[in-house]
């Protein structure tokens, strides 16, 4: 009797032993999934960079080939002696375009914001929805008519009155209306995204801001000069 | 009956002990495709690698192109008074709108995360870090103040970039960006230095325990904006 019971015991006692070690194999493999695991959540992020990295070169492909074809184009009139006004103006006509100092249309969102009691839209709310519309492609940005360029500031005079493009003394005030040319599509889409988008963000904490989309927006061009006193070029 | 007894503890032991193994044995056959993934992955990264090989290339060609364009530019304008003024505001919008590299006097500011402070000692440690709003304000109160050009970490502030929150990082013209910041602009340092008032920007930040510093300087270079701006949706109206 004592001799069976000893042998029940041996063998049992291999059988957990064998069990415990494919056991504790098996764990060690369950670690090193979870590790490769980690590794795959980079993955997404590489197919992000290569995205990114694939988008900057198109563009920096398509400026090149539109660089070479001016630099043909003024070489060909340099050697034909020809003047080169066509091409020049044509240049700057494209650039005081994309400065801001020419009227343009085309589809995009029209944001209100009014105040409401304690609720007031202040420079940062505007810097804020500014930042969001560029963030989604916006190309040109006006507030109650008054175009937002590179250099242009938002600041506040006295409560509930603001300066926009702070050399210019004229006020704005409520409400606000804010213009913005882009696809209409990316720029309504990330205003209104559930929650954390901008118009959720705040209107679920008292505010008043309605989105509209318009396929045909016209924005004023910046009113006045704009003085390059500063900065000059570098190498 | 004894025996019945062990036999059936033991059966129910061997029971779980093999369930407990096919239970990982199926984690583990999950394991496998992610090995499959990993060597994807270094495809991937070599794929990173050549497009920002190509990327890099393409950079350089534009660069030259961009010098060589304002030769041919400043020669083929030379000889009408028309013509050269049309090619001196091409450059300057070309300066406003960041494409060109640019230097003169103004200021150059400084704000890091503040690493002195345990976390766990004020009441939120959100105030001890630099966000992407805050960024966003000083830029504000910079073009207040008369800046004619700002960069923040080498990258250009231009009418497209936008400074958003990315996690621990903040994302300026698309890249990854972490403090210390630095945010250099030009313009009358005297009144960009006004950035530092009493109950200015920065002094909100230093009351929530971030580090700042400024300080003038005549001789500040700002690079250009990496970049492209096009126009795909608008148009002018004539």
């Amino acid at each position: 009797m004592r001799k069976d019971k000893m042998v029940i015991i041996i063998i049992v006692g291999i059988v957990a032993a064998v069990l415990s070690g494919t056991m504790f194999m098996q764990f060690r493999a369950v670690e090193w999934t979870e590790e490769t695991q980690i590794e795959g959540m980079r993955e997404a992020e590489l197919r992000t960079t290569i995205a990114e990295y694939k988008e900057k070169y198109e563009e920096l492909e398509t400026k090149l080939l539109d660089n070479n074809k001016k630099i043909d184009e003024y070489n060909q009139k340099l050697e034909s002696n020809q003047e080169s006004a066509e091409l020049v103006e044509k240049e700057l006509e494209q650039t005081n375009l994309l400065v801001g100092k020419t009227k343009v249309k085309g589809e995009g969102v029209i944001v209100t914001l009014k105040d409401v009691d304690e609720n007031r839209i202040t420079p940062d709310i505007l810097v804020e929805l500014i930042n969001e519309l560029r963030y989604a492609g916006a190309e040109a940005i006006s507030i109650n008519n008054k175009r937002i360029i590179n250099m242009t500031d938002i600041a506040e005079v006295t409560a509930g009155y603001l300066v926009i493009n702070s050399g210019d003394q004229s006020r704005i005030t409520s409400p606000y209306e804010v213009k913005a040319i882009g696809k209409e599509e990316y720029l309504a889409s990330n205003l209104s995204l559930k929650n954390v988008g901008f118009i959720d963000k705040y209107n679920s904490s008292g505010y008043d801001i309605q989105l509209t989309k318009d396929n045909n927006i016209t924005i004023e061009p910046y009113e006045g000069n704009i003085n390059i006193k500063y900065m000059e070029e570098a190498e | 009956m004894k025996k019945k007894k062990i036999a059936i503890t033991l059966g129910i032991m061997c029971l779980m002990l093999t369930l407990a193994i096919a239970v990982q044995i199926r984690s583990v056959k999950g394991g496998t495709q992610v090995a499959v993934q990993s060597k994807t992955e270094n495809d991937l990264k070599d794929e990173v690698f050549r497009w920002k090989e190509k990327y890099d290339t393409t950079h350089k060609l534009v660069e030259e192109s961009e010098k060589e364009l304002e030769k041919v530019r400043s020669e083929a304008t030379k000889n009408s008074e028309n013509d050269s003024n049309a090619e001196k505001q091409v450059k300057e919008n070309n300066m406003l709108l960041g494409l060109t590299n640019v230097k003169g006097s103004g200021v150059v500011i400084t704000i890091k995360d503040n690493s002195n402070t345990k976390a766990s000692s004020v009441l939120d440690p959100s105030l001890l870090l630099v966000h992407d709003g805050d960024l966003r304000s000083i830029v504000n109160e910079l073009k207040n103040a008369g800046a004619e050009a700002i960069e923040i970490n080498g990258q250009r502030i231009v009418q497209t970039t936008a400074i958003v929150c990315d996690g621990n990082v903040v994302r300026i013209n698309g890249e990854k960006l972490g403090s210390p910041f630095v945010i250099k602009a030009i313009g009358l340092p005297e009144r960009l230095y006004n950035v530092n008032r009493v109950g200015g920007y920065l002094e909100m930040l230093e009351d929530d325990g971030v580090s700042t510093e400024i300080k003038k300087s005549n001789d500040i270079t700002i690079s250009k904006y990496n970049g492209v701006i096009t126009n795909e949706y608008m148009e002018t109206v004539r």
